[in-house]
């Protein structure tokens, strides 16, 4: 049997499927591009997670046509005119058919895969995380003293988690602790996401972050800002009672100078009060036992 | 292809022949399953060894129990199976049977007895960190299985008289050593990671 | 021999075992008071739950066999076969398989049915935006509740009615190997249940199905029924993971040779695999749970030497091959189907059996895409992203299979056809939706919220749920005798289609517009489409209650008894009498031919049924 033989009695059918799935795709990746892909534009992040979903659709689309196109054709030309029951022909597989159907699965998957490495290490999506104490390949203890990472331009934020609310401290300005997120825009940052009692995660939805805090962890999360306007914030994972209010909806993207003048307020603010919190450490651990209740 | 015909034969014999081979593979299956079991507490093991959280994995003068201890546990484990294992090759109804498996339920029991005395001196409490969490968790669910064998082990104690069960069921009686011998393997690499590279 | 006419005279049924439990409760209690290291009668309850099961388990009679054998007593003949014909084997102990598998049936039909009014609770909740209907702590409750009753379903809803049901007939064996195993895997899955649902009288629990630890460590004393009731699971995934492979590796009947095994067969027996060696992972991690719990050690406190990651490595090394536990038999029902409807044999069995195996394999190396925005090991996530990804080449296998049978078929468009085919449609769905969690940046949004929530909707309910409805017209009437009434199956497929789309598409949307899963008060733009959800919801749970018409119509009103043959299937377990007899072959089938030969010139029937004269090895 040849490789790519058509057999006479499948071509009718496999022309007229071809030119189906031909115009329907076509069709169907136009309308799904017009769609404006969460979570927009806010980041740069942001941006290439909407880009990403934006290209699954489009791949998406002509292989759940190709499948229902099948199914819907098999159950209108495939269904049985005679009253009594017939056989089929006795089709018992087609090894290059078979062959192409994985290859062709194999190139889509591989291709998936590479683009999704590639956005993953373009956009430095929380490309690193502090492992609490002595961790694997990492030295240096847990005392953690000024700012960690350091790296170049990027500013410092740590967002914590606790029951049902998220605070931020800004190591860059003494660590000062603000209970809404404010950033300025066009300025690269990491941010430091732990907990200080159970696991929760970390969601500003516009900002295309997520990243969950545990309790003795830095989970670290680059972002980039490039529009300013308002975001929300939210916890994603389960966190008892009052999980579903944990949200916040006045995070900020600014400019430089609206910043400025915010966080200036917030450290005089904070002056007060700062003697009451611990310093600045890239996590914090809670009291020995949080048992029973 | 071949055609099987071995599990339809119609004389008793072949039955009991059929049954011995699916008593085999299920304690192939079940020890398969166990291992699995333990692999997940050997990971929690090497887990929290190397992440050290809040550098207590083993806090100020928290360290193994004695390890001459462990080792006499482990000792016994050993001897238990390998005694059962010596005296289920024997034919039934032979004296070495009758001698050895006795020897062995003595020996089991004694393991746990043993295990469980370690297991009130241990010299930590369990709430002072990860070793002694990770200890008292392998050492007893280790033990509780150990525990069960014997008490399956004293069954056949019991059924080795001229009218027992185990008379009539001598194949599953000897696949038993199987579980015995892998208990105590287990009880071995245990050893090895909770004494000697706690 | 010599036998003892002792004989253990307790009679053995739930009455019993219910006796039995509550004292067996109470002195679990006791005992955790008098050793119990917290103040939150934690132990004791873990304790009660454990003695009461075993005091439940000793009631129905699993005690006797062990102990008539080691006192070398007289064995109670479980199955008496004067007393095996009432309603009344269905409540006792048996070692019959097709018992067996109409007692899992019925249990699991009841257990769905609290499932499912309590997600109608919480998409009733979920009307308003805000938590005035439900309060938060029971709307989090509630929401475990559904969950883990639902994964006790899911994990069981094949395996347990139809493939114990149905594994003997289509391997030609009289029993399984195994039948106390199998009966134990049964008997603990009411204890589960009552365990689970005794959480309400402690306020519930608060951590979903996933029992995430700190807060599973300092929740109240609901979380124990969490620790128990899957405890006793993981022992149902085990005893009947060893019995079903056992029984297909050693009891298939002459000339069943492993590449005439039907495809359902495969897909238990896939699906056996990941239950065996996954059930123990979970058991240990609930063990390390119940201990931070009861005596205050520290797995999974970050301040005492612990971890969370301990528990959320080890629970979704568990957690992803058990999706596929759903799964895999769902598929193997499709392939075993869909031929048979079809009119064609399989079009590439190999191929088909090749993507069962490779599904299952590859559900080992995945179970860090649960975890991408956790903070576990970065550099693992393109790993992790491919081998996701890499599932999909398997699974379109099995797609490539099906579509390949239906090529040039004649379709015979009955109720199970209908519901492959409505299983194609929505697990292609899942799949694809599944593609886009798997991909890190695009998980970073979706990760947690209600996309994630659709995407396992449609896999399990739109997948195995469609897949166990194409059983149940298909082989219901072998197992009770009764045809379903195909006029309104027509009608319950259609209902349900289309109210399961409405409900779980705008739930991908509702995702996208960020909104987390597990949450009681929700963002006010979002409560159109959550109101839409919800009423659909409402007409999803309707369709349900017209397939339990359905069963109550056929087999009590208009009792239309099922000939042995209702869809002229090639394959054995059609071959054999309806009602199916006690001993399933007279005579040992002999297996001449695969199962899916139609269309074959000269194909011989599957069995020569007047087979060998002689017995299958007892039973
Ligand atoms: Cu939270
Ligand atoms: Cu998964």
């Amino acid at each position: 049997m040849g490789a790519f033989r058509i057999d006479e009695a499948d071509r009718p059918h496999l022309v007229r499927l071809l030119v189906i799935w031909i115009v329907l795709s076509a069709i169907g990746v136009l309308a799904v591009l017009q769609i404006h892909y969460p979570p927009y534009d806010q980041t740069v992040q942001g941006q290439d997670q909407s880009r990403t979903l934006a290209l699954l659709t489009a791949l998406a689309t002509p292989v759940f046509i190709a499948v229902v196109m099948m199914v819907l054709y098999s159950a209108v030309f495939f269904r049985r005119t005679t009253p009594e029951l017939v056989d089929g022909p006795p089709m018992l597989g087609n090894t290059p058919v078979q062959i192409a159907w994985v290859a062709i699965s194999a190139i889509v998957v591989l291709f998936l895969a590479v683009v999704g490495i590639a956005t993953l290490a373009s956009s430095n999506v929380a490309h690193a995380v502090g492992q609490p104490g002595r961790a694997i390949g990492q030295a240096g203890g847990q005392t953690g003293s000024g700012t960690p990472g350091g790296a170049g331009s990027e500013m410092q934020v740590q967002v914590i988690a606790q029951q049902w609310y998220f605070t931020y401290r800004y190591a860059d300005y003494g660590g000062v602790e603000t209970t809404h997120l404010y950033l300025p825009v066009d300025r690269p940052v990491e941010l430091h996401i732990t907990s200080i009692d159970i696991i929760h995660s970390f969601w500003a939805y516009q900002l295309g972050v997520k990243a969950d805090a545990n309790p003795g962890v830095d989970n670290i999360f680059h972002v980039t800002p490039q529009k300013t306007g308002s975001f929300q914030v939210r916890c994603a994972e389960l966190c008892g009672l009052w999980h579903g209010n944990m949200a916040d909806s006045e995070g900020q993207v600014v400019s430089q100078s609206a910043f400025d003048i915010w966080i200036a307020q917030q450290q005089k603010d904070f002056e007060v009060i700062s003697k009451a919190v611990p310093s600045y450490a890239p996590y914090y651990f809670p009291e020995p036992l949080i048992k029973g209740g | 292809m071949a055609v099987r015909t071995r599990a339809y034969e119609a004389d008793a014999a072949a039955a009991a022949a059929l049954d011995t081979r699916l008593a085999g593979i299920g304690t192939w299956l079940f020890l398969a399953a166990d291992l699995f079991f333990f692999v997940a507490w050997w990971f929690a093991f090497f887990y929290l060894r190397a992440l050290n959280n809040h550098q207590d994995w083993k806090a100020q003068g928290i360290g193994p129990p004695s390890k001459g201890y462990g080792a006499i546990v482990l000792v016994l484990a050993l001897a238990t199976a390998i005694t059962y294992f010596l005296g289920s090759r024997q034919a039934t109804m032979a004296f070495l049977f009758r001698l050895l498996t006795p020897v062995a339920l003595v020996l089991g029991i004694a393991t746990c007895l043993f295990q469980g005395y370690e297991m009130w001196h241990l010299g930590f409490g369990l709430t002072e960190g990860g070793y002694p969490s990770v200890f008292s968790g392998l050492s007893g669910a280790w033990v509780i299985q150990f525990a069960l064998a014997t008490a399956w082990l004293a069954s056949i104690v019991t059924q080795t008289g001229p009218a027992g069960d185990t008379i009539v069921r001598r194949q599953p009686a000897a696949s038993f050593a199987w579980i015995l011998l892998y208990l105590a393997a287990i009880g071995l690499v245990n050893y090895f990671l909770l004494y000697v590279v706690a | 021999m010599v036998v003892s006419e002792r004989r253990l005279s307790l009679p053995n049924n739930p009455i019993t075992g219910i006796v039995l439990a509550i004292p067996g409760y109470f002195a679990g209690v006791w005992l955790g008071t008098l050793f119990g290291l917290d103040d939150d009668q934690n132990t004791g309850i873990i304790l009660g739950y454990l003695f009461a099961t075993a005091a439940f388990l000793i009631g129905i009679g699993f005690l006797n066999y062990p102990l008539e054998r080691l006192f070398g007593w007289q064995v109670t003949p479980v199955t008496d076969p004067a007393e095996n014909t009432g309603i009344g084997r269905f409540f006792r102990l048996s070692l019959d398989h097709k018992v067996i598998g109409i007692q899992y049936l019925v249990t699991i039909l009841i257990m769905l049915l609290f499932g499912g009014i309590g997600a109608m609770l919480i998409r009733t909740s979920l009307l308003v935006p805000d938590s005035t209907i439900t309060p938060p702590g029971n709307y989090i409750s509630l929401i475990g509740l559904h969950a883990v009753m639902m994964i006790f379903i899911t994990s069981a809803v094949i395996v347990g009615p139809f493939g114990n049901y149905l594994v003997p007939l289509m391997i030609g064996a009289r029993r399984m190997a195994f039948p106390r195993l199998e009966a134990l895997s049964f008997w603990v899955v009411p204890p589960a249940a009552v365990i689970l649902a005794a959480a309400t009288f402690w306020g519930g629990f608060p951590t979903g199905w996933t029992g995430y630890p700190p807060l599973s460590v300092q929740a109240g004393q609901g979380m124990d029924s969490y620790i128990v009731g899957f405890a006793l699971i993981a022992v149902a995934l085990v005893t009947s993971g060893i019995n079903m492979l056992a029984t297909i590796i050693g009891l298939r009947a002459p000339g069943m040779t492993w590449t005439r095994l039907p495809m359902f067969v495969w897909g238990i027996f896939t699906t056996s695999i990941l239950g065996l060696l996954a059930a123990p992972v979970l058991a240990a991690a609930l063990i390390m749970l119940a201990m931070d719990r009861t005596v205050n050690t520290s797995f999974f406190l970050a301040s005492n030497g612990g971890s969370n990651y301990l528990w959320e490595n080890l629970f979704w090394f568990f957690g992803h091959p058990e999706v596929y536990i759903f799964i895999l038999p769902a598929f193997g029902i499709i392939m075993e189907i869909v031929p048979h409807f079809a009119r064609k044999p399989l079009w590439g069995y190999r191929t088909g059996v090749v993507g069962l195996f490779g599904v299952a394999l590859l559900s080992w190396f995945v179970w860090q895409h649960h975890l991408f925005v956790s903070g576990i090991a970065p550099v693992l996530r393109p790993f992790y992203m491919l081998s996701t990804e890499l599932i999909s080449i398997p699974t379109g296998i099995i797609f490539l299979v099906v579509l390949g049978t239906l090529w040039r078929a004649r379709v015979w468009f009955t109720v199970p056809m209908l519901f492959c085919m409505g299983f194609l449609f929505n697990f292609l769905i899942g799949g694809i939706s599944g593609v886009y969690l798997s991909d890190v940046p695009t998980d970073v949004t979706l990760h947690g919220s209600y996309f994630s929530m659709a995407h396992f909707h449609y896999t399990i309910m739109g997948g195995e749920i469609f897949a166990l409805m194409a059983a149940a017209y298909y082989w219901l009437p072998k197992m009770t005798g009764k045809m379903l009434s195909p006029t309104i199956g027509r009608i319950h497929f259609w209902w349900m289609f289309i109210a399961f789309n409405s409900t779980f598409f705008p739930l991908f949307i509702v995702g996208l517009l960020n909104m987390p899963r597990r949450v009681a008060a929700y963002n006010p733009d979002l409560v159109g489409l959550n109101r839409w959800v919800t009423i659909s919801a409402y007409f999803l749970f309707g369709s349900m209650l017209v397939f339990a018409g359905n069963l109550i119509y056929s087999w009590f009103f208009v009792a239309r008894p099922a000939v042995a043959n209702p869809w002229h299937a090639r394959s054995l377990e059609w071959q054999v009498p309806t009602p199916v007899p006690a001993a399933n072959f007279d005579r040992v089938p002999v297996i001449v031919a695969g199962p899916y030969e139609y269309g074959i010139p000269n194909a011989r029937p599957v069995a020569d049924l007047g087979g060998i004269v002689g017995a299958t090895g007892g039973g």
